[in-house]
């Protein structure tokens, strides 16, 4: 199976915990480097980091206003992970659907075991 | 006749790396161990009727393998393959997750069963790696995480 390079490039961007902190302060709307520094108290560098590979992937657009770089979120990128966690999830489903049933006969010939050597009996 | 639990296996995302599937099932916790771990139960149920798995490798020891494969309706080969971590019959275990294919990495399975009255609940944690810094994610800030990717997935859910 081929898979998709960009599934796991947003699992990849996302699987950070400081450009979670920065989609989730996007998500109140677009805005400069500055204020995300100021809301998250980390330095320059590392904010121009991680919104360059949100950029990369695409989670993050960006467009200059002035002298500002602006930044957004462009959430529908985000669309392969959904798309990921309700397959898995329908996969699962179905899985231990057959689990159920399956336990379920398991049961019912342990019942039927006894009853035949409590007849025996 | 119990109450049909068809289709309630519930997915969410807990954190940045881990998935989270629930499911309860009317048998008991010992019963439902064993329909998880012994080939000849797994073999059964694990895969898509009506084909079962043509490899159904389990090795139920810290260190061991297991290896399930089967074929998808469109022909191609599914293959699950991890090693055990922790075996703690028949309340925990913890494996290493790889589905071929899919992705890169490796993930880390942690399968745990409770019973209530009958009724056991199955939680089963999927969590994947992340290359750069698994330590700062899972020993670091975690605040908020669950809230941000809720509402990045509302706001998905709106755009789709």
């Amino acid at each position: 199976m081929v898979q998709s390079p960009a599934t796991v490039d947003v699992f990849h961007a996302i699987a950070d915990a400081r450009r979670r902190e920065i989609l989730d302060v996007l998500v109140g709307g677009e805005l400069p480097v500055g204020a995300i520094v100021e809301e998250l108290a980390i330095s320059q560098p590392q904010v121009s980091k991680h919104l360059r590979i949100l950029s990369q992937v695409g989670l993050v657009r960006c467009r200059a206003v002035g002298r500002h770089r602006l930044y957004r979120l462009n959430p529908t990128c985000l669309r392969p992970l959904q798309e990921w966690v309700a397959k898995y999830e329908q996969m699962l489903n179905e899985r231990l659907d057959r689990l159920d049933d399956y336990l379920t006969e398991l049961q019912r010939q342990e019942d039927k075991g006894s009853n035949d050597q409590q007849g025996e009996a | 006749m119990k109450g049909n639990r068809h289709g309630t296996a519930t997915t969410e995302v807990i954190s940045e790396c881990e998935v989270k599937t629930q499911r309860a099932f009317d048998a008991p916790m010992d019963l439902v161990f064993d329909a998880l771990t012994k080939p000849e139960h797994v073999r059964v149920h694990f895969s898509p009727d009506p084909e079962p798995l043509h490899i159904c490798e389990i090795d139920l020891r810290v260190g061991g393998k297991y290896h399930y494969a089967w074929y998808a309706p469109e022909g191609y080969e599914c293959s699950f393959r991890g090693t055990f971590l922790e075996i703690e019959r028949p309340t925990r275990i913890v494996a290493t997750w790889m589905f071929e294919g899919w992705p890169d990495d490796e993930a880390i399975e942690t399968m745990a069963l409770t019973e209530d009255g009958g009724v056991t609940t199955m939680t089963d944690v999927l969590r994947f790696k992340d290359r750069a810094s698994l330590g700062d994610h899972f020993q670091g800030d975690n605040r908020g995480m669950q809230t941000s990717f809720d509402q990045l997935e509302d706001l998905v859910a709106e755009l789709s």
